[in-house]
């Protein structure tokens, strides 16, 4: 590929994330590099990758899923479902253009995480960002990704009704910007941490960890949650500002 | 069309009323009545709140969460075409031995109802489409309403009509609240308690066009029940939507609800 080819697919797709493709190219994304470089560091460093398998659920332009295959993971696929199939989305291509251009192998597919089963395969790490705020059944996509997770699932969504202390979520619908020329009408939610802690727990999580986002605190949230079969030494990784939700481990 | 009587006398009938738990209580024959968790008055006002607003003549109405089949029966006496009664949790529970006492009572009352064990979670297109869906006290049993709703939608052809426990009622904006183990009212199967902005929400995503709310006859605010139309709904299904029915879809209409009290 040329450089010529590389401007030219970078000019020609619409991009959601900002991504370095080289050290003075930088795609115009909605979501600006330097809160998708905090985000990395929030989500991965406490993870050891070398060797893992991860798939990203929700990954937009893949920011996450190359900077997973950069820290040594040795498959990752990348998955979307609106910003990749409503008509008119081309953020799959893009995300295809991104990891030719830094010369990443990530695989990418289209896919509704509701239909997420065992069949689909076994991942070491599960990552979703922005989650709930995009679904109109998380309960049900929640399951798709327990589902194919065996150590670890990192999920990060927009959160409200953090005042209170009964587990709750708020639906919403809102302009996403994807699809149409003018975005899409979106329909989701945004859980508050009492309640992800009880469906991360229904669903045989008995480790959960919880940070507020490093950009934009408690209105977003991160969870780490780890199934039974992950080692105490995944633990290490997640220092201050991250705090056990499960401690002491639920049973 | 209604079926032949039972032949049991009637101490064979109380004798075999008395194998079952029962939740609807109701006259099977005059001064033979099975004795439910709801009273009959009590049923006798859901009944009139629930259906009274509509013309059922003729129509097809499946059942969801049947129990007893109280509501199945009501629809069939106010002149359905087919009725289908559906279950699964009750019909299946070793205590309950709901579908023996629903076909008890069906028999007894000589009713044309049909009954099919269904799981709401396993709905779909292949049990057909009906006019009238009824979803009264089911919601908030399940971990998973949402889908249930979607669901739901796909087998309506005019009318899904939801009852429900509600919660959140201080809050305009749509939310649900989630119940981990029995801690709403000692009970493990129940899950959510949405407020009625979240209804309208969710009714309306699924391609609901028109609903209307009323709360509970006797319990007020604590239950809502939902008549969710599509846009294939007839004129005539519609008798009387007036007060205390509530026109949920135009502005302002959630904010005068929680204003109102």
């Amino acid at each position: 590929m040329s450089e010529a080819e590389l401007l030219q697919a970078v000019e020609a797709h619409r991009w959601l994330q900002s991504l370095r493709l080289r050290p003075n190219l930088v795609t115009s994304g909605v979501v600006p590099e330097a809160r998708l470089v905090a985000e990395e560091s929030a989500l991965l460093d406490p993870l050891n990758l070398t060797g893992a398998h991860v798939l990203e659920v929700g990954a937009a332009n893949g920011f996450f899923s190359l900077a997973a295959r950069r820290r040594g993971a040795a498959r990752v696929v990348a998955t979307d479902h609106l910003a990749w199939t409503l008509p008119g989305a081309d953020a799959q291509s893009a995300t295809q253009w991104a990891a030719h251009a830094l010369d990443l192998e990530v695989e990418t597919l289209a896919l509704d995480p509701r239909g997420l089963s065992a069949d689909f395969g076994s991942f070491h790490v599960v990552l979703a960002t922005a989650f709930f705020e995009q679904l109109f059944n998380p309960i049900q996509a929640l399951r798709g990704l327990r589902s194919v997770t065996n150590r670890v699932l990192v999920l990060e969504t927009l959160q409200n009704e953090l005042a209170d202390v009964r587990p709750m979520m708020t639906a919403q619908s809102r302009i996403m910007p994807f699809g149409g020329a003018d975005g899409s009408w979106i329909s989701g939610w945004a859980p508050n941490p009492p309640l992800m802690l009880q469906l991360l727990r229904d669903l045989g999580f008995n480790r959960v960890l919880y940070r507020n986002h490093p950009t934009l605190g408690a209105a977003r949230g991160i969870y780490a949650a780890l199934l039974p079969e992950a080692p105490d030494g995944l633990l290490a990784g997640f220092e201050a500002p991250w705090i056990n939700m499960t401690s002491p481990p639920a049973g | 069309m209604t079926l032949p009587a039972s032949r049991l006398s009637d101490d064979d009938l109380r004798a075999r009323m008395k194998q079952f738990h029962w939740w609807h209580s109701m006259a099977l024959r005059p001064g033979v009545t099975t004795f439910g968790g709801k009273p009959e008055l009590l049923l006798a006002q859901e009944e009139q709140a629930f259906l009274g607003p509509f013309d059922l003549t003729g129509r097809s109405v499946i059942d969801i969460g049947a129990w007893n089949g109280f509501f199945s029966f009501a629809a069939k006496r106010r002149g359905a075409g087919r009725v289908l009664a559906t279950d699964s949790y009750t019909w299946n529970h070793s205590a309950f031995r709901g579908r023996e006492a629903f076909e008890l009572a069906r028999d007894e009352l000589g009713l044309d109802v049909e009954g099919l064990e269904l799981d709401p979670t396993e709905i779909d297109e292949k049990v057909g489409l009906f006019d009238v869906v009824l979803f009264i006290g089911v919601f908030y049993h399940l971990y998973d309403p949402i889908d249930a709703l979607q669901r739901l939608r796909g087998i309506t052809r005019q009318l899904l009509l939801v009852e429900t426990h509600q919660d959140l009622m201080e809050n305009p904006n749509p939310g649900m609240v989630f119940y981990p183990g029995d801690i709403l009212n000692h009970d493990a199967t129940n899950w959510w308690g949405p407020n009625p902005a979240l209804m309208l929400h969710l009714l309306l995503q699924l391609g609901f066009t028109r609903v209307f709310y009323r709360d509970h006859p006797t319990l007020g605010r604590a239950r809502g029940t939902y008549a969710a139309f599509t846009p294939e709904v007839e004129a005539g299904l519609i008798q009387q939507l007036g007060p205390p029915w509530l026109d949920l879809d135009v502005p302002g209409a959630v904010e005068a609800l929680l204003a109102r009290g």
